[in-house]
């Protein structure tokens, strides 16, 4: 079974809303930008809950910010 | 290196440091003929209780003084709020803690049973507990970097 990991498209999403920055988002959604720095680098995921929160901050549903995705060799299951 | 990076860092080297200077010292007193603590099984109970209020008084002059020299050199003056990542990360950490002292606490146990002296036990708690800080510590500083 390949590795399963949820990616985003976050630092896209930043820049073309104005250019905002890590922190700006983070106040927005109430986390640290340590946890916004870790999300877009794909080293956490975010709850359901925070994920919903980011993706309102984009005017976003949830799969157009984050989408799931099996590591290679597994993408036909 | 991140605020809560360097907050665990610090409580490492403090552990170290402060568990450290005071078995040195007890361990002078023990030398001096002041106590016998391979027989003196009350005089532990007393040992730690104080190890306890030393430690907290410690910790937090060094909490005081790490963030006063974090905020000088950083020019951050708040603390970051602890948000869903930070405490999913001490969840985890704290599992490895516990995982690590009720180790030494079996350790300390199976000591016994093969015929150790009793101290042991006491050894055998004092050293888990300080390597399962440890262990607290550093596996935050690893989910921290490595993700989690």
């Amino acid at each position: 079974m390949g590795k399963k990991v949820i990616h985003n498209n976050i630092r896209q999403l930043r820049f073309s809303k104005d250019e905002m920055t890590q922190q700006q988002l983070a106040d927005e959604v109430g986390v640290s930008r340590q946890t916004i720095v870790a999300i877009e680098k794909e080293k956490y995921s975010p709850s359901l809950e925070l994920a919903f929160r980011i993706a309102r901050v984009f005017d976003r549903s949830l799969e157009g910010v984050f989408f799931y995705q099996q590591g290679e060799g597994n993408n036909n299951e | 290196m991140s605020y809560r990076e360097k907050e665990n860092l610090v409580n490492i080297f403090s552990g170290l440091l402060i568990t450290g200077i005071y078995a040195w010292i007890i361990y002078q007193k023990q030398l001096a003929g002041q106590f016998d603590l391979t027989v003196n099984y009350n005089k532990w109970g007393e040992i730690l209780l104080v190890f306890m209020g030393v430690s907290i008084v410690a910790r937090i002059i060094i909490y005081i003084v790490f963030h006063i020299i974090n905020a000088i050199a950083t020019q951050a003056e708040d603390i970051p709020k602890e948000d869903e990542r930070d405490k999913l990360v001490k969840l985890k950490s704290t599992r490895n803690s516990h995982y690590v002292f009720s180790g030494g606490f079996v350790l300390g146990i199976l000591a016994l049973a093969i015929g150790m002296p009793i101290y042991w036990i006491f050894v055998a708690f004092v050293v888990s507990a300080l390597l399962s800080e440890i262990v607290d510590n550093a596996s935050q500083i690893y989910y921290y970097r490595r993700g989690i």
